[in-house]
């Protein structure tokens, strides 16, 4: 439906759009993501042919040359800009039927299809009122309605939902994943939430090139990189070795200092699998008061992040840097050992446990006790923590 | 053509829905009917002469050339490049000249029922017992649309070149003033420059003629009163508005197309 190889757009010396290209098929749902300026409205408007392209190799929309065949696409599609543009001195229903002229639809079909359209879009009972005097919400659907009214192949709709409140916005998510089955959408937007929950398919795009097109779940796999755990504690004067501690762990790859807010210190603990297990039970053996240890699954958000920022921002070693992990003074050789006992079956373990864990204490008053992580436990000692969270 | 009908009906409706048109008609039809007592009084009652006079034959009649059309053409190209229902237009399938000569042909008729209200006033006089010379009146009338309608043309194109409703305006107000008081500016600009060059250059005379030929053809004051004043219908003086009126429109078209390019 739509297609695209190898497009440009230059304002000047600025390149707007910088060597896209994508193939749409029909009856496909993509979102078009990126950050404000990145070259969604110039590629949308250049695939309207509102633009035209510097240059491009192929610039088909639902079968027509964009440059060659303008008016054949015109027809075919469905537009929607940002600025939702409806004549506000005109009333819904005159609107419509503006648009329908203009689209060549005869009068007796317009007739029918007008009630149609605008009763799908929840606008029917406004038919009579002014647009220029309908709310903002009210008029993104009118604007939709519009845009739907010639029944074209393919919708274009450049961030639909900016300047929603929430409500809204759930509700013209709503209206545009409705309209999958019968059309090819292509929405823009710089809001992860909305493509998240509309589009199987998503192209981020930044500066002008695509840097990631595909599912969402192949895109996070790809780019989001592993989930990590965010631990914030009080570990006492002794950064260092607080890290070198959590580095020890089994499965831990890399842990980083995220700097301290009062006495708690926070960190990034990278690894295998779930490891919130195996940091809570050295922060407790270790008696550390513990404020949050959680799970940050990646989201489409933080790919989102890393890819347009450009490399891995959030995950830039910061004081973990020159602490070589397991040397010498590993935690091994201070009697912290951690085993990981059989998988059970049955108790369905979140994806990445290893399994029933058993940990050997470090408290030098129980003597190397070891004891299953399942049962509940009294910590004596000097400083009482607090129970965790798990 | 569909296209440009559409676009002539919803801008025509959307005009009569701003309060703008009723205003400009209110003042029209309250100053022509200031004008037409004073005409009438200064004519000894000679209605033919004084409506010749309310079109085209007085300086109101001009006045309100120069100051109308712009409020007019403002609206239709730069209020809606800002407003962003440009953009809409110019993905609907309809092309741009359709677009620009369904506007174009709007304003105009606008235009027309303006001056409609000189005729409200001949048909009060010829119900009252004395009839005007109607040929006289109505070519008048003719007259006075084709010139608006060049003035339009001119308003369009300021309006296209600007996304601000009021620089438009500006720009139309002084493209129309200058317009219209060209070949008198040239004629002033021709004897201080003339006196200059008569004492280096030869054949002073010649590019003389030249010049005065050129403005000539841009005199919208001496092809009008020359011909729709005395109620004469000559087709070469329809022909000089239609066609400086048809480049203008020619020339929106093209500013049109060409801010795809740059915007």
């Amino acid at each position: 439906m739509i297609e695209v190889a190898r497009l440009y757009r230059r304002f000047g010396a600025h390149v707007a759009v910088d060597d896209v290209s994508f193939r749409i098929d029909k009856g496909e749902v993509v979102g078009f993501l990126g950050p404000n300026g990145a070259g969604k409205t110039t590629t949308m408007r250049v695939l309207t042919g509102f633009l035209p392209a510097t240059s491009a190799d192929v610039l088909r929309v639902a079968g027509y040359d964009v440059l060659r065949e303008s008016l054949e696409v015109r027809r075919h599609i469905g537009y929607l800009p940002e600025s939702v543009p409806l004549y506000h001195e005109l009333r819904v229903s005159e609107m419509m039927r503006f648009q329908g002229r203009l689209h060549g639809i005869p009068r007796a079909e317009l007739k029918r299809r007008i009630p149609e359209v605008l009763e799908r879009v929840g606008v029917l009972d406004r038919e009579r009122q002014l647009v220029g005097k309908l709310s903002r919400g009210l008029r993104q659907r009118v604007g939709l309605a519009v845009a739907l009214l010639p029944d074209p192949d393919v919708l274009i709709l450049d961030e639909p939902t900016s300047g929603l409140d929430p409500l809204q916005r759930v509700e013209v998510r709503e209206l545009i994943r409705s309209f999958a089955a019968e059309h090819t959408v292509l929405m823009s937007s710089h809001i992860l939430a909305e493509v998240e929950s509309v589009c199987p398919r998503v192209i981020v795009i930044a500066e002008g090139r695509i840097v990631a097109d595909g599912s969402q779940a192949d895109l996070v796999r790809e780019f989001g990189g592993e989930g990590y755990v965010r631990f914030e504690a009080v570990v006492g004067p002794d950064v260092a070795a607080a890290v070198r501690l959590l580095e020890g762990l089994p499965g831990v790859t890399r842990v980083d200092e995220r700097g301290r807010v009062g006495i708690h210190h926070s960190f990034e603990i990278r690894g295998a699998g779930d490891l919130r297990e195996d940091v809570g039970a050295v922060a407790m053996t270790k008696g550390w008061a513990v404020r949050e240890l959680s799970l940050a699954v990646p989201t489409l958000d933080e790919m989102f992040a890393r890819l347009v920022l450009g490399g891995d921002g959030a995950a830039a070693p910061a004081s973990a840097t020159g602490v070589p992990p397991a040397t010498a003074a590993s935690p091994v050789a201070q009697g912290l050992e951690l085993a990981t006992g059989a998988a059970q079956p049955g108790a369905a373990p979140p994806p990445g446990t290893p399994g029933k864990k058993i940990i050997y204490s470090l408290n030098p008053f129980d003597q190397g006790a070891s004891r299953d992580l399942g049962q509940p436990m009294d910590v004596g000692g000097p400083a009482p923590p607090e129970d965790e969270d798990r | 053509m569909s296209g440009a009908l559409t676009i002539y009906r919803r801008e025509l409706a959307s005009l009569f829905l701003s309060p703008l048109a009723w205003i400009l008609l209110l003042v029209a039809l309250f100053v022509n009917g200031i004008f037409f007592i004073a005409f009438i009084s200064n004519s000894q009652g000679n209605v033919t002469t004084s409506l010749a006079l309310m079109l085209g034959g007085a300086y109101t009649f001009w006045a309100f050339l120069v100051f109308f059309p712009p409020l007019l053409t403002m609206r239709l190209l730069s209020e809606e490049a800002r407003s962003g229902t440009l953009e809409y237009l110019l993905t609907a399938p309809v092309g741009d000249a359709a677009v620009v000569v369904g506007k174009f042909l709007a304003a105009t008729s606008f235009m027309a029922i303006l001056w409609a209200s000189v005729l409200v006033y001949a048909l009060a006089v010829d119900w009252l017992g004395v009839a005007p010379d109607w040929g006289s009146v109505l070519g008048g009338y003719l007259g006075a649309v084709l010139a608006s309608g060049l003035f339009i043309s001119i308003g369009m194109l300021a309006s296209s070149l600007t996304a601000t409703p009021l620089v438009a305006a500006f720009l139309a107000f002084i493209a129309c003033l200058l317009w219209l008081i060209l070949p008198s500016l040239g004629e002033l600009l021709l004897i201080q420059v003339r006196s200059l060059l008569v004492h280096w250059a030869g054949g002073v005379e010649a590019a003389e003629e030249w010049i005065r030929a050129g403005l000539d053809k841009m005199n919208v004051l001496s092809h009008f009163q020359a011909s729709f004043l005395p109620g004469v219908f000559d087709t070469g003086e329809v022909v000089f508005f239609l066609s400086w009126t048809a480049l203008f429109v020619f020339l929106t078209t093209r500013v049109l197309e060409a801010r795809r390019w740059r915007i």
